[in-house]
C-alpha cells in the first residue's frame, strides 16, 4: 500500500522504542503489584508488555516480553523463566494485531484479547507438558485440569484447557485494560515509540 | 544505588567463577534431568547443586527462593498421585480417592527436576552480581543495548515501586476506595495505574533524550569501565561440565 512505510518488523530499533522496554517490564510489576494490592482474582502481570506492543510494534513487544520473564526470574522465581516464550508471543501477537488495526475500539479489543489469551495457552502447554507434567501451579488451572484427567481427556488436552482457564480471562482483561489506558495517552506520548512513522518533509 | 537483586556479596569460590561457567551450569543441570530422567540420578544432580550453595554460602538464602514454587509442588504431587493417566498399583487411599505409586513415582522426577531447577538458578542469581552478569555477556557478544535494558529494569522497578505507594495514598486522600466489593476494587486499579504508566512513559521520552546525547545509538565499539575479572579455572570447569553432558547422552543412547 504504502512503500515508503517502514515494516512493523523492521529492526532499527529507535532508542525512544529500546527504552520503553524497561518502563514496560517496570508497568507489569506494578501491575501485578497493584493487583494484589487490591486483591483482584488475576495476575495483570503483562500490562506493559501489551501496552509496549501497541506503542511500538511486535518487535518491542516481544523483546519486552522475553526480558521481562527473564528478569522476573533472576530476581523473584526462576520458574517464570520458563514462560519467557509465553510472553515474547503475547507482545507478537498484540503488536501485529494493533498494527493491523484491532485497536480501534472496545469490541476489537476484546478480540484481541482473546486472541492473545488463546495463543497464549497454545504456547504455554508444550512449556508445561515438558516442564510440570501439564500442569500450571495454578489453583483453578489444575483443578480444572484434574477434573478434566479424571473424566478420561487426554493428558494434553487437559493440559491445553489447564492453560486457558488460566490464561484467557487474564488477557482479556490485560488487553482491555491497556487499551483503555493507550486510549487516554496523549498523541505527543504514542508518537515517539512507532517504528512505522513516516516524517513528512516540507 | 538501590538496584533490585537476589546477589547476595559474600566471598567464595562459587563468588569468584565465571558467571559464564555458572550459566552452562544451570543449562547442563537441567538438560541432564531430561536426557537421564531417573530419581537417583536426578537426586545426585541435586546434591552437587545443594553442595555447589552450601559451598557459595548461600544455602539459606535459597530457601525463600523455593518456597515460592512450593504449590506448583505440593499440586504436582497430588494431582500426580491421584490422577496420573498410567495409575494401576494402589499406594493409599483417602475415602473414594487412590493415591498410586506410578503417580508417585512421576510426580517423585518432576518435583526433583523442579528443585534442581531452582537450585541451579540459585547458585546463579545469589553469587553473581547483574552487573558482572551483564558485562561478561556484552563482551562476549551480547548487544549492549540489551545490557543497558536489564540493568535499568534493575534500577528503575525500585523507583516505581517507591513512587506506588505515593500513588495510593495520593488517591485514598482524593476519597478512592481500596477495599470493598470487587467492582470498586476493579475501578480503583485505573486511578492507580494510570499516574504509573503515564510518568514511566514520560521518563522514557527524558531518557532516551540523555542517551542519544552521550551516543547509545551509536554503532562505535563500545569501551568498558570496569577492568576484565580474570577466571583462572574457566576452561577447565567449563569442559567438565560439557563432558559430563556428552557421557549422559552416551550413557543414555547405550544403555
Amino acid at each position: 500500500m504504502n512503500n515508503n512505510k517502514k515494516s512493523m518488523w523492521s529492526l532499527k530499533l529507535s532508542t525512544a522504542a529500546i527504552v520503553l522496554i524497561p518502563a514496560a517490564i517496570g508497568i507489569n510489576y506494578i501491575g501485578k503489584l497493584f493487583a494484589s494490592l487490591l486483591r483482584l482474582p488475576l495476575w495483570l502481570d503483562s500490562i506493559g508488555t501489551v501496552l509496549a506492543a501497541m506503542l511500538a510494534g511486535p518487535v518491542i513487544g516481544a523483546a519486552a516480553g522475553i526480558i521481562n520473564n527473564i528478569i522476573y526470574g533472576i530476581t523473584v522465581s526462576p520458574v517464570s523463566t520458563v514462560y519467557a516464550i509465553t510472553s515474547g508471543a503475547i507482545g507478537i501477537t498484540v503488536g501485529i494485531m494493533a498494527y493491523k488495526g484491532w485497536i480501534e475500539n472496545v469490541k476489537k479489543a476484546t478480540i484481541v484479547g482473546l486472541v492473545t489469551g488463546l495463543v497464549a495457552a497454545i504456547v504455554s502447554t508444550p512449556l508445561n507438558m515438558i516442564f510440570w507434567g501439564g500442569q500450571t501451579g495454578n489453583i483453578w488451572g489444575d483443578a480444572f485440569y484434574t477434573f478434566l484427567i479424571s473424566n478420561d481427556v487426554p493428558q494434553w488436552l487437559a493440559s491445553f484447557g489447564d492453560s486457558i482457564v488460566v490464561d484467557v480471562p487474564d488477557k482479556v482483561v490485560t488487553v482491555l485494560i491497556s487499551y483503555f489506558i493507550f486510549k487516554g495517552l496523549p498523541k505527543s506520548l504514542t508518537n515517539i515509540y512507532r517504528q512505522d512513522s513516516e516524517i513528512e518533509e516540507l | 544505588m538501590n538496584t533490585m537483586t537476589l546477589y547476595v556479596e559474600k566471598d567464595s569460590p562459587v563468588h569468584h567463577l565465571d558467571p559464564l561457567v555458572k550459566l552452562l551450569y544451570v543449562v547442563a543441570a537441567i538438560a541432564l534431568t531430561y536426557i537421564l530422567p531417573e530419581p537417583l540420578f536426578i537426586a545426585g544432580v541435586l546434591f552437587v547443586t545443594l553442595l555447589l550453595l552450601l559451598v557459595g554460602k548461600v544455602f539459606r538464602n535459597s530457601l525463600p527462593i523455593l518456597t515460592l514454587s512450593l504449590f506448583l509442588i505440593f499440586s504436582l504431587v497430588i494431582v500426580q498421585g491421584f490422577f496420573h493417566p498410567d495409575n494401576v498399583t494402589e499406594l493409599f487411599s483417602l475415602g473414594p480417592l487412590v493415591f498410586y505409586e506410578e503417580g508417585l513415582y512421576v510426580a517423585l522426577i518432576l518435583v526433583l527436576r523442579v528443585l534442581v531447577m531452582i537450585g541451579s538458578f540459585s547458585v546463579l542469581i545469589l553469587t553473581t552480581s547483574p552487573d558482572e552478569m551483564v558485562e561478561r555477556l556484552i563482551k562476549k557478544g551480547m548487544s549492549p543495548r540489551i545490557g543497558h535494558v536489564i540493568l535499568s529494569v534493575l534500577q528503575l522497578i525500585p523507583q516505581m515501586r517507591a513512587t506506588t505507594s505515593k500513588i495510593t495514598d495520593a488517591q485514598r486522600s482524593r476519597g478512592m476506595e481500596t477495599e470493598g466489593s470487587m467492582l470498586t476494587r476493579i475501578k480503583a486499579f485505573f486511578p492507580l495505574m494510570g499516574p504509573v504508566v503515564l510518568n514511566s512513559l514520560n521518563e522514557t521520552k527524558e531518557r532516551s533524550i540523555a542517551l542519544e546525547m552521550r551516543g547509545f545509538g551509536s554503532s562505535m565499539k563500545k569501551t568498558f569501565l570496569n577492568e576484565e575479572k580474570q577466571y583462572p579455572y574457566n576452561k577447565l570447569l567449563g569442559g567438565i561440565i560439557i563432558a559430563i553432558v556428552i557421557l549422559g547422552i552416551v550413557w543414555r543412547v547405550m544403555a
